[in-house]
This record gives structure tokens, sequence and C-alpha cells, in this order.
């Protein structure tokens, strides 16, 4: 759904080749590596200057344009209802229990496409269907079937967020050591035990990477669930303020979102960096 | 003759014959019973209630309607994210200026924005185009940067030993060279084109088939409403598929992986 940032390659940075023979410390939060991939601050002085514009010329109530200033206002009105937190919670814990039933699953499902010979072939066409179906079209079939709860938005959330999952865990299959699989063959590991100590050691890394790119994706479809549904949830509050056409709020809330996305968009980096430091930049 | 062969050749039969499976399984548990969900249709159902709607032509016209709009919007999207792409990937004051800026409104979800769409221009096309418009520029734009900026110093050299103009050496090195890399926001900017459309009718504009979704569900008419579904799936598949194969055939070596920024 939105712009995913995908690893940026070495050469991408712009320094040209890379001379494996002389490292450049690559850890460091330095300016070094990072000002090639994270654009300079003064960009941000259109932007400025578009809330600058806004603020002096929108009038103070208006319908469709309030003025940046009167935003915070409008969010701080939610807060006192009482309506901020809990719905910002609830978009969280969709969104996590979301993603986390979209990694088990698409890790499951890519391991099975991906080793299994034969099953790509045959439950290809049927997955490639699936995946193209926009998740819009599945909210009023999750709510037909399943109600409109927090299950249902967990359940949209999934089928959207396992996609980039499967596929990245089917493509590390794929990479796997051919002589790692023969090891485990002469040792003559069941298949449970080749699962567990063999493939999901190996897999990890491939399976965080499609982790990254379903994360941004699973919170917009919460978003999205809850906008169509009104089931609780920051989006249901943006259409909500919508209906009662208070903008303050809708534009309030809208700045949450993005700084929601900001938000778990660098923690879920940060884990990767963290957790496989080596794959993280490549 | 050879190009039946061919075709049939291309066919996956395993993947067409999972496919039949899990639909006659899905006809025969709801047949016997085994599962009694009040609101799951049999596919032969939905089926039979897909053929009415073919035939009166209600499908038809809530298709066009959204095929059209999604590629109206696609191809101003496109425009736009093409023209600012280049030029902040080729002149870099602008994108030092600017791309901070862009980088931060690109991290709000467009879905958010959808009620603020309806908010500005009510129920109406001009609502869903702006939205399409507005979430299709950003991986068109983000890629075309990529493209441009990296198009390789050789092919850079020779736009200078041949003394094009700028204008002449980015019409025949610079974009073609970057081609592959819009290509695939161009792909990304079409599915998710789509996808806004879907979400607009659904919200806002009373047509189109995610419109048509929403009424079926509202009037508890599951058969219809999984006729949709399945047909908004076909329209994904569809348009990707059309896309690979124009693509395929007007880009002139086969696309080198680049999946940078997307």
């Amino acid at each position: 759904m939105t712009t995913v940032p995908v690893p940026v390659t070495e050469d991408a940075t712009g320094f040209g080749e890379v001379r494996p023979s002389a490292p450049r410390p690559r850890r460091r939060r330095g300016r070094g590596g990072d000002a090639a991939l994270f654009p300079p601050l003064r960009g941000l002085l259109p932007l400025v200057g578009l809330m600058a514009v806004w603020e002096l010329t929108a009038p103070d109530h208006s319908p469709y344009f309030p003025p940046p200033s009167t935003w915070g206002e409008g969010l701080a009105d939610l807060w006192r209802d009482g309506a901020l937190l809990p719905a910002a919670l609830a978009t969280l814990g969709t969104f996590v229990v979301g993603l986390g039933v979209a990694t088990a699953l698409g890790a499951l499902l890519g391991l099975l496409v991906g080793a299994v010979p034969g099953a790509d072939k045959a439950l290809g066409p049927t997955l490639e269907y699936a995946r193209a179906m926009p998740p819009a079209a599945v909210v009023p079939l999750a709510t037909l079937l399943i109600g409109y709860d927090g299950t249902m938005k967990v359940a949209v959330v999934t089928s959207a967020a396992v996609w980039p999952i499967l596929l990245n865990t089917r493509a590390g299959v794929r990479q796997l050591d051919p002589v790692m699989l023969d090891m485990a063959r002469s040792l003559r590991l069941s298949p449970v035990d080749r699962g567990r100590k063999v493939f999901l050691p190996a897999l990890l890394p491939s399976i965080f990477l499609g982790v990254r790119v379903a994360a941004p994706v699973a919170l917009v479809i919460t978003l999205l669930v809850e906008i169509l549904t009104q089931v609780r949830g920051l989006g249901a509050l943006i259409a909500l303020s919508q209906r009662n056409y208070q903008a303050a709020r809708v534009y309030g809330l809208i700045l949450v979102c993005g700084l929601l996305s900001l938000v778990t968009n660098a923690v879920v980096t940060a884990l990767q960096t963290y957790l496989f430091p080596s794959r993280a930049d490549g | 003759m050879g190009s039946a062969r061919v075709l049939l050749r291309r066919v996956n039969g395993p993947g067409v014959l999972t496919m039949l499976v899990l639909l006659g399984l899905w006809e025969a548990l709801i047949r016997f019973g085994a599962i009694d969900f009040q609101n799951l249709p049999a596919p032969s159902a939905v089926a039979a209630r897909s053929v009415d709607l073919v035939l009166s032509g209600e499908l038809a016209g809530n298709v066009v309607h959204t095929l059209r709009v999604t590629l109206i919007g696609w191809t101003a999207a496109s425009a736009v994210g093409i023209a600012l792409g280049v030029l902040l990937g080729l002149w870099r004051p602008a994108w030092r200026w600017s791309m901070a800026s862009i980088e931060v409104l690109r991290a709000v979800p467009p879905v958010a924005l959808v009620p603020v769409a309806v908010l500005l221009f009510g129920f109406s096309v001009r609502m869903e185009l702006l939205l399409i418009v507005y979430a299709g520029a950003w991986p068109v734009l983000i890629n075309t940067i990529d493209g441009v900026r990296h198009v390789r110093t050789e092919l850079l050299d020779v736009a200078t030993m041949l003394r094009l103009s700028k204008l002449a050496a980015l019409r025949k090195i610079v974009l073609p060279a970057a081609m592959p890399a819009i290509a695939v926001g161009l792909r990304l900017a079409l599915s998710l084109a789509l996808v806004l459309a879907v979400v607009a009718e659904m919200v806002g504009n009373p047509r189109g088939v995610g419109n048509a979704l929403i009424a079926a569900q509202q009037a508890l008419q599951p058969e219809e409403m999984f006729a949709y579904v399945f047909t908004i799936g076909l329209l994904g598949i569809g348009l990707n598929a059309v896309f690979r194969s124009v693509a395929a055939r007007a880009l002139p070596t086969p696309a080198p992986v680049r999946r940078r920024g997307r």
C-alpha cells in the first residue's frame, strides 16, 4: 500500500564501488554513510513554508482547512474525552497481532511453497489470485463471516500483510546452502528437527526482511479496516470526526497516524539492524 | 495451431486443478452442511448470481467505471511522478531542498486521507480521482528519482561525447536507462490505484464495483457480494498481467531486478 523503504544496497549510496578490503565502519551513527540515505534536513523547509502559509491564510474555524495550530486543540479535546488513547492502543494492538499472525502464517506457507517440490506450482495461481485481491474488498467479506470485532480486523490485516513475508521466505528457502541441507540429511534429522534446527535459523533473516516490508502494509490496512467498519481505533475516530465535520480533529489524527507509521518503521528497522547486523544493509 | 499449443503448454495444470479442488471442497462443505455459516454462499450460487449480473449489464457498468477512473488516475499519477522525479533526480538543489519534506509527507498513509478527501470534495468522482493520483504518484516519484540518479556513468559519458543537448540526453539516454526502475514504480502505482478506487467507492463515490460491493453487503446479498469480490480480484490480477506484458514488450532488454526504494 505505501511506499516501503527497501534496504538500500551499497552502491546506491553513490560512493562508487565498495572495496571489501577497507570496510567503512558500518554501525556508526555518523554523518558519513547515513547522509546519503537520509536527505538533508533543510529539505523540510518547503513543508514548513506550506504549514506557515496555511496557518496565516486559513480562517480559524474553517470546516475544510483548519490552521495547523488548531490541530493540537482537536487532539487535546479527544484526549480529554478519553477517546484518543484507547483508539491508539486498539490500532496498535490490531497492528501487532495482525503482523504477528501474518509472520507465522507467511513463514509457514513460504516454507511449504519453497521447500516442497510441486507445491509452488500447485498453489501458485490460487495464491497469486489471493494476493491480487485489494484488501478493501476483503473487508465486507470478513465482516459478513466474522462480524464487527477485533478478530475481523486482525483477519483482514493478516490477509494483506502475509504476502511480503511469504514471498521473502520462499526466496530465502531457494537460496539456502545445499551443503547445509545435505548435512541435515546425512545427520538423519527428523522433519521437525530439520525445520527447527536448520530451516528456521537460516531463514530468520529472510523472514524478517519480509516483516519489514509487511509492517507498513499492516498499519495501513489496520487504518483502512477501521475507517470502513467503524470498529474502534484511530481510523474509526478519523471517520467519525469527519462525519461530524470536526476538521481539526481529522487533521490532528492524521498527524498521529503519520507519526505512528514513522515510529513503527523505525522500530522494525532498528530491530532488524539489532538482530541481523550483517543483513540490515544489503 | 502452433500458438494454441504454446498457450496450452503455458497453462499451469496442477495450479488450475488445485483451484478447482478448493472450489469443489467449498461447494461440498456447504452442500452437505458440514459448515454452517449462514452468510457463506456456495460457489455455484455465486456463479449463478454472477451470470445474472453479467447478463443484466450491471457488472459491466460498474467495472467500466472503476477501470476508467483507475486508469485515468494512474496516468495522471504517472505523469506527475515522472516529471517531478526527473526534476528531483537530476537537479541536486531541488532534491536537497525538498526531499526531507517528501519523506515526511510520504509517511502519512494515503488511506487516512480518505475521510479528508470526502470532507473536501464530497461524494464525487473528483474525490476518487484525486485520491488515486495522490497515492499513486509516490511510488512513481521515488522510483523515478532513484532511476535517473543511478544511470551508469558510461552512458552519461556517451551523451557528453555525442554533445547531446540536456533535453536530448534526457530523452535518449537517461529516461530509457531509468525505465526499468520507473516501471517498478508504475506497476506499484497501478495496483495502488485500483485499491484506492475501490476504497473511495466504498466510502464515498456512489458508483463502481466498490460501491456495488457495499450495496450488496447492506442488502444482505452474500452471493452478489462474493460475485463482486471475485470480480475485483480478477481486475487486480488482470491489470497486473496487462501491465507486465506491455512492459515486457516496451522495455528493450529484460528488466534487471531493481527494487530500490519502492
